[in-house]
């Protein structure tokens, strides 16, 4: 991976920071959000054109992008007023951008491969074959919990928007948790295990459910 | 071919899914009663779904 692609990292968190409420704040016109737009866009190119370029597309790509978010600065200045900046999301985008400087500055480099260490000769054959579709379940977790993050952003008072925040990435990280531990479960010689010999493994969780669900159950039949 | 408790702890994984994703909405209306239950039944389902995939996992 490039130095161009590990500093989209943090340039897409500078930008969501520091130059998109700029660009879509009450006195952002077209051109900010034209050059909010092109900003990321450059940031995207970056990545992509420094597989075919090398380091002239990570050059053009981090002007482009500073460039782009000035232009977006000036042209919507009463964005970056004092009063309508908040410490935190001040905090973030300088964070945000001095990320976005290192990783540019000084990116971590790949181990060079020691030519003994490579074993010359036809490919080994594997010893048996793993089950397919690990990305299918790892895609799922992620969607559900990147989807989890679209939830309760109107929520009035902070104190229980913070705790949507929390739980939801807690509720993400166990998902994806789960996901990824199913999914490696299929290539382990125990997975072979009987279908009882499994249930009685989770019986405790499976009654636990059960309780739950009737407890539920008992709850909607009340009204 | 997907095995019988594969699909039954996919579908636990799903269903943990949608308990969280239900005791998200509950908890952004303030209706506290139904996020606890919503979050309770997403994580036995979670903790259901790796041990019928893996059976002794710690979760």
């Amino acid at each position: 991976m490039g130095s161009a692609a590990q500093a989209s990292v943090p340039g897409a968190y500078a930008w969501a920071a520091t130059v998109a409420p700029a660009a879509w704040s009450r006195g952002g016109g077209l051109l900010a959000k034209g050059a909010a737009l092109s900003a990321l866009m450059t940031l995207a190119a970056g990545w992509i054109g420094e597989r075919k370029w090398g380091g002239r597309a990570r050059i053009a790509s981090l002007w482009g992008f500073v460039l782009a978010s000035a232009v977006t600065w000036s042209a919507a200045p009463t964005a970056l007023a004092p009063l309508r900046i908040d410490a935190p999301r001040g905090i973030a985008g300088m964070l945000g951008w001095a990320l976005f400087a290192l990783a540019l500055a000084a990116p971590s480099l790949e181990v060079p491969v020691a030519p003994a260490l490579v074993a010359e000769g036809a490919p080994l054959v594997p010893r048996r074959r793993l089950a397919r579709g690990d990305a299918a379940y790892l895609a799922f977790a992620a969607v559900v919990a990147v989807s989890m993050q679209f939830i309760g952003w109107r929520v009035a008072g902070a104190e229980r928007a913070l705790l949507v925040r929390f739980v939801a990435l807690g509720a993400g990280l166990a998902v994806i948790d789960a996901a990824a531990t199913i999914a490696l479960a299929r290539h382990a010689r125990r997975a072979t295990r009987p279908l009882r010999v499994r249930l009685r493994a989770s019986m405790v969780a499976l009654v636990l459910l059960g309780i739950l669900f009737l407890t539920g159950l008992l709850f909607v039949l009340r009204g | 071919m997907i095995q019988l408790p594969d699909a039954l702890a996919i579908s636990l994984l799903v269903g943990a899914a949608a308990a969280f994703v239900l005791g998200e909405f509950a908890l952004a209306a303030a209706e506290d009663l139904h996020a606890i239950y919503w979050l309770a039944v997403g994580m036995a389902c979670v903790r259901a779904a790796v041990q019928v995939a893996r059976p002794g996992a710690k979760t």
